[in-house]
C-alpha cells in the first residue's frame, strides 16, 4: 500500500527562514523526512550545523545558506545561489523571527528593531522569493504566525510566574496573518499559493515552561495539553505540497482548539 | 516507522461517498486505507465500487437521514464494520433550491432535518465508540455559504442564488463541529470542517460556462476547484499530520472568502 503521493515533498526544493529554535529545529526534521530538497537559511551556520549533518548522514538533503533577511540584497543572493545550485524554488516557510522586546515599557528603539525583521524582513522575503516563484509558474509561500496573531493575551496564564508576552509579537504575527490574504492575491494569477500556520504555545522539553503555566494552558486547548514541535510540520508540509493547490490565503491554527473556544 | 501521513491500517467511513466531491475521497481512501465503508443513495456505492473497480471499499445504501431510526442502523454497523478511525461526513448537503420569497416553513425545516439533526447523532455515536479507544478524527462539510453570503449577481434567472436554508445550515454545520470538537478533544477524538469554495461538478463546468466564469472571477487562483483537490486536505485531517488541529473549518476554496 502507497501512502498518498501528494502529501510529501517528494523533488521538491524548499526554503525554510529560521531553523535553530525549538519549532525551527523541529520543521527541518519534518520537511527532511518528506523528501525535500530543504534549504535553511539562518543568521547562524554554526548553530545548524549538526543538525543538518545528522540529516545528511541519514540520507535527507539538507543544506545551510546564512542569510540576512533585513537586506534585501542578501535575499536575492540567497535566492540566485539556490536557483544556481538545485534549479528552482517551489516553497518558502517563512520561520524567522526577532523577539527583541520584553514587556510593554521597554524602549521604542526595541518596538522599531522588531519591525525591521519582523515587518519589514518578512515582507522583503516574500516579494523577492514571491515573485521568483511567480516567474518560474507556481509555487508555495507558509507563513509561521501564532495564534497570538488571533487573539489577545490572556494574562491570567502568566500570572505568578516569570514569562510575559511582549506587544510587538502580538503586532507583527496578526500583521502576517493578513499580508498572507494580500499575497494571495496578489500572486493567485500566477500560481503562488500563499498559507499561514498559526501554532499554539509550544511545550519546551529542554527548558520547560512553569510548571502553573503549562497546567492552565492544558486547560484551555481543546485536547487539553500544549503542542508538541513535532506536530506542525504535518500543516506546513501539507500546504507546501500538491495536496492543498486549491488552498490559499488560509489561516491554518495548529492549536489543540484553542482559538475555536 | 510508518510515515505520519499513513492511513494503511485505517477504516474509514465516508457518507456521501458516491457524490461528487466523495466519489474522489473514497476511490482515494480505498487505495491508501485497510477499508472504507462508503454511504450514499441506493445504488450508488455500489457503481462506484465496480465503475472503479475499488478493491477495501464495502458499498451501502443505508439511509443514514432518519435521526430516530439512526442509532439503531449505526449499532448494527459497528457490530459489522467494527469502530471506525475516521469519518468523511459529506450528508450535510441539503438545499431547499427556492427563492427566499418562495421558501416555505416546512421546507426551511426540512433542510435542517436532514442536514443537522442526523449529523449530531452520527457524529455523538460514532465520537462515544471513539472516544473509549482514545483517537479518532471526523470531518463534516460545511461550505463557503456557511462563512459568506452568496453574491446575488452571478445567478441569472432561471437560476436561484444558493438558498438561504442552505447556507444557515452550512453555519450550524461548523459550529456543531467547534462544539463537538470541545467535548470530544480530551478523550482525543478530533473534530473539523472542510470548508469548500466553489466546486461546480463536471456537468455544470460543461454546460454553464458563463456560470462557471463568473464563480472563477471570485477566487483569487482564478479557477473554480476540482473535485480531486479536496482529497489532499481530507487526508492532511484524516492523518496524525493534524495531530494538534481540531475546532477549526479548513477552507478550500481558492481564495473566495479572504478578499
Amino acid at each position: 500500500m502507497t501512502a498518498h503521493p501528494g502529501i510529501c515533498l517528494t523533488d521538491k526544493v524548499i526554503i525554510q527562514f529560521g531553523g535553530t529554535g525549538l519549532l525551527g529545529r523541529a520543521l527541518v526534521k519534518s520537511l527532511a523526512s518528506a523528501q525535500a530538497t530543504l534549504v535553511v537559511a539562518s543568521r547562524n551556520r554554526a548553530a545548524l550545523q549538526s543538525l543538518a549533518d545528522a540529516e545528511s548522514a541519514g540520507g535527507r538533503k539538507v543544506f545551510i545558506e546564512e542569510t540576512d533577511i533585513s537586506s534585501e540584497a542578501s535575499l536575492s543572493s540567497l535566492r540566485d545561489r539556490v536557483l544556481a545550485q538545485h534549479g528552482r524554488i517551489d516553497g518558502i516557510v517563512f520561520n524567522a523571527v526577532s523577539r527583541p522586546m520584553g514587556s510593554m515599557n521597554d524602549d521604542l528603539k526595541k518596538w522599531r528593531d522588531s519591525m525591521e525583521t519582523n515587518a519589514t524582513g518578512f515582507f522583503a522575503t516574500c516579494r523577492v522569493f514571491g515573485d521568483a516563484m511567480a516567474k518560474q509558474g507556481g509555487g508555495s509561500i507558509v507563513n509561521i504566525a501564532s495564534i497570538y496573531g488571533m487573539v489577545g493575551s490572556n494574562l491570567s496564564l502568566y500570572e505568578g510566574t516569570n514569562m510575559g508576552v511582549a506587544p510587538d509579537y502580538f503586532f507583527n504575527k496578526g500583521g502576517m496573518i493578513n499580508l498572507t490574504r494580500y499575497l494571495a492575491s496578489h500572486y493567485g494569477a500566477q500560481k503562488v499559493r500563499v498559507n499561514v500556520v498559526s501554532p499554539g504555545g509550544i511545550y519546551n522539553p529542554d527548558t520547560p515552561q512553569a510548571a502553573e503555566f503549562i497546567t492552565r494552558y492544558n486547560k484551555i486547548t481543546m485536547l487539553g495539553r500544549m503542542c508538541d514541535a513535532s506536530e506542525v510540520g504535518g500543516a506546513v508540509i501539507f500546504l507546501l505540497s500538491d495536496s492543498s493547490t486549491y488552498i490559499t490565503g488560509t489561516n491554518l491554527p495548529v492549536d489543540g482548539g484553542h482559538t475555536a473556544k | 516507522m510508518k510515515r505520519w501521513y499513513s492511513l494503511e491500517e485505517k477504516t474509514i467511513w465516508v457518507t456521501g461517498g458516491a457524490g461528487y466531491l466523495g466519489s474522489a475521497i473514497t476511490a482515494e481512501l480505498d487505495q491508501v486505507c485497510k477499508k472504507v465503508v462508503c454511504f450514499d443513495l441506493p445504488g450508488k456505492s455500489e457503481a462506484l465500487v465496480r465503475d472503479l473497480g475499488l478493491k477495501r471499499t464495502v458499498p451501502l445504501s443505508t439511509d443514514i437521514n432518519n435521526a430516530k431510526t439512526l442509532p439503531a442502523i449505526l449499532e448494527g454497523l459497528l457490530t459489522e464494520h467494527g469502530v471506525p478511525d475516521g469519518v468523511v461526513h459529506l450528508v450535510t448537503a441539503s438545499s431547499s433550491g427556492k427563492r427566499l420569497e418562495e421558501l416555505s416553513p416546512d421546507e426551511f425545516q426540512r433542510t435542517f432535518d436532514l442536514a443537522l439533526t442526523p449529523s449530531f447523532i452520527l457524529c455523538r455515536t460514532l465520537a462515544e465508540r471513539m472516544k473509549v479507544r482514545g483517537t479518532g478524527s471526523v470531518i463534516l462539510f460545511s461550505s463557503m455559504y456557511g462563512v459568506v453570503a452568496p453574491d446575488k449577481s452571478i445567478y441569472h434567472a432561471p437560476m436561484a442564488p444558493n438558498p438561504i436554508d442552505y447556507g444557515a445550515s452550512k453555519a450550524a454545520t461548523l459550529q456543531m463541529a467547534r462544539y463537538l470538537a470541545m467535548h470530544y478533544g480530551p478523550s482525543g477524538v478530533r473534530f473539523n470542517c472542510i470548508t469548500p469554495g466553489p466546486f461546480p461538478n463536471k456537468a455544470v463546468q460543461r454546460d454553464h460556462p458563463s456560470f462557471v466564469q463568473d464563480l472563477t472571477r471570485r477566487t483569487v487562483l482564478h479557477r473554480v476547484g476540482q473535485n480531486e483537490e479536496i482529497v489532499g486536505p481530507t487526508l492532511f485531517l484524516l492523518t496524525d499530520g493534524a495531530s494538534f488541529v481540531t475546532g477549526h473549518s479548513l477552507v478550500v476554496d481558492g481564495g473566495w472568502t479572504i478578499w
